[in-house]
């Protein structure tokens, strides 16, 4: 992590942003794995809470508040706040239901955000943004976004906060009878992963210097956190950080070389990465047994 | 007096298509426990088969409903069979991202083969309709609805009378004790996203006669068949329908919304997916059993 640091000396407008790209996305990826790994309630609605942020950031802007830190602070506060308001009723649904609510969730901001004429509608927002030479203020916000997401997660999973996310993942009837309040720590565990997913699209939106509701809501931006935090490892804390590096380079590279069906590869990625590397890698990499032991994971669900 | 007439009729006529949209969806959900994702992608790919086979070869849309179900019951069957069987008890992230990239993949390939245009099937009927007491029904459209109506009534007597039926509701009520009795579980779950996609097709063929084609618009039809499922009640053919023309009455209502607040304007027909989720939450927190389902987890 601390390698990326050197990546803005290199000068290269465009290695620069690949590697912003490759933050912002971890930064998601840890939000949703505090919420999608360590408290197992897996929500597809991450990108709800990055595109809020980005829109705090582009209404700052219009009224000339061109300012990283405020705009995280506004993006952290909005999000906990939307978190704990939609968290309340959202996070009583369990399973398949809290899936597909989550998923409603942010097409429904984006078709709100659509027909909200202060934020721009369909056709968008300009955001202001620092000259050319200083792009590189964005990339150090996001490196540390990212690694504030990480070391957040780190500590998180280290203190009783993270023990009563796992034991309402493992069990939630039994982590109520030990005295978590599930609810509580639910919306916590939401608002802390909103704010993470939040202060990414708030380095964002300036960063990117315009938006609209098919950026800000993207389902690219939902699913790759995703599939980045299973690739690397549910409910770990260097997996996330692992599956975008690899993940994020990938699509880079992808989008390079084969522009017009690089999605396509996407799919096929997301379908191979689910089939092969349904554990991910940080438990690839302790695996003992090898090879074989993999294999025999391989069928583990099969019908 | 008469718009709100149109309005119901409107609603019921979307809504007999809803109801097949959600019929395959919730036989997949209810007996494997697979949100599938890719069901959209299958409604796309039913639409522009139809599609292919009106513009290539003049064949009547109506006349490709079997079409589209032998085709896609057959890719769907392969997908379980050889792809999806290997983690359908996976916890739910893993089937749900798995037909995520499935949905993914289909999408692009229609892109591909097809591209991002507009298509549409236009019959020689297509712009046919008749009025009763003020109201103005498409034949298309009612035809549509009959279809549906049929479509439903076969699933139910063949789930309910058929040898595979009774095998396939088995396998959701007890797999050990289905195996036990000599049912193939990796067969019939094989039979039943058959079933699905197969059904998302035949759907998609309906959908080709009223609504614009392209590679997405199966999105919107996934999220709503989900909501037609919570609210029908997960897993019944009845429920399905039910849910099916409740939703699309409801949904017919609602995007009539059309108010000023100050300069903002609000106009709910750009609001479907907010709709969608606002009647999902609604039915979860008031009736998380749906209108005719059994109590579910």
């Amino acid at each position: 992590m601390a390698l990326l640091l050197l990546v803005p000396l290199g000068h290269n407008g465009y290695i620069e942003i690949v590697f912003r790209n490759i933050l912002m996305y971890a930064a998601m990826a840890y939000g949703w794995n505090l919420i999608g790994g360590y408290t197992g309630y897996v929500s597809f609605g991450q990108v709800a809470f990055f595109g809020i942020g980005a829109y705090c950031s582009a209404v700052l802007s219009a009224h000339n508040i061109d300012n990283l830190f405020a705009d995280v602070a506004l993006a952290c506060v909005v999000t906990a706040l939307f978190a704990v308001v939609v968290g309340l009723p959202v996070l009583r649904l369990k399973g398949h239901y809290f899936a597909i609510a989550t998923l409603g969730i942010g097409l429904a901001l984006s078709d709100i955000v659509a027909n909200l004429d202060v934020l721009g509608a369909s056709s968008g927002l300009a955001v202001h943004h620092v000259d050319e030479p200083h792009f590189y203020v964005y990339y150090y916000a996001m490196w540390l976004v990212a690694l504030g997401s990480m070391l957040g997660t780190y500590f998180i999973a280290r203190s009783k906060l993270g023990f009563a996310f796992v034991a309402i993942r493992e069990n939630e009837e039994a982590a109520a009878v030990l005295g978590i309040s599930a609810t509580r720590y639910k919306v916590i565990a939401w608002a802390i992963s909103g704010m993470m997913a939040g202060s990414a699209g708030a380095v964002f939106a300036p960063a990117n210097g315009f938006l609209d509701p098919s950026i800000a809501f993207s389902a690219d931006s939902n699913i790759f956190p995703i599939v980045m935090g299973i690739l690397g490892g549910v409910g770990t804390v260097a997996g996330p950080f692992i599956g975008a590096l690899i993940l994020a380079g990938a699509n880079e590279l992808l989008q390079k070389y084969f522009i017009k069906i690089h999605t396509l590869f996407f799919g096929a990625m997301i379908v191979l990465v689910v089939l092969l590397l349904s554990r991910g890698l940080v438990w690839l990499f302790g695996l003992k047994g090898g090879a074989r032991t993999w294999l025999k994971s391989l069928t583990a669900y099969k019908a | 007096m008469h718009l709100v007439l149109q309005d119901l009729a409107n609603g019921i006529l979307a809504g007999g298509i809803l109801a097949v949209v959600a019929l395959g969806f919730s036989l997949v959900w209810g007996i494997m426990n697979i949100i599938n994702l890719a069901h959209g992608a299958f409604v796309m790919l039913g639409a522009y088969l139809t599609y292919q086979l009106f513009a290539s070869f003049h064949v009547d849309p109506f006349l490709s409903l079997p079409i589209s179900f032998v085709v896609l019951f057959t890719a769907g069957y392969l997908l379980q069979r050889y792809l999806i069987n290997w983690v359908v008890r996976a916890p739910i992230l893993t089937t749900f991202l798995l037909t995520f990239g499935l949905s993914l993949l289909f999408v692009n390939i229609a892109l591909i083969v097809w591209t991002g245009d507009q298509r549409g099937v236009t019959t020689a009927y297509a712009g046919a309709n008749f009025t009763l007491a003020g109201v103005t029904i498409p034949w298309v459209k009612l035809y549509t609805l009959l279809a549906a109506l049929v479509i439903t009534g076969v699933m139910h007597l063949w789930l309910t009378r058929s040898k595979t039926g009774r095998a396939i509701r088995a396998t959701s009520m007890d797999i050990g004790a289905a195996q036990l009795s000599g049912v193939r579980v990796a067969h019939i779950y094989s039979i039943v996203y058959g079933l699905g996609a197969g059904l998302a097709g035949v759907a998609g063929t309906l959908i080709s006669m009223s609504y614009a084609i392209n590679p997405n618009m199966g999105e919107p039809f996934l999220i709503k068949a989900f909501v037609v499922c919570v609210l029908g009640g997960l897993g019944s053919v009845q429920g399905a329908l039910v849910g099916g023309l409740v939703y699309g009455i409801v949904e017919a209502f609602a995007t009539q919304i059309d108010l000023y607040i100050g300069t903002q304007h609000i106009s709910g027909s750009g609001l479907q997916d907010a709709i969608a989720l606002a009647v999902l939450l609604i039915v979860l927190i008031v009736r998380p059993t749906g209108i005719m389902g059994k109590a579910t987890a």
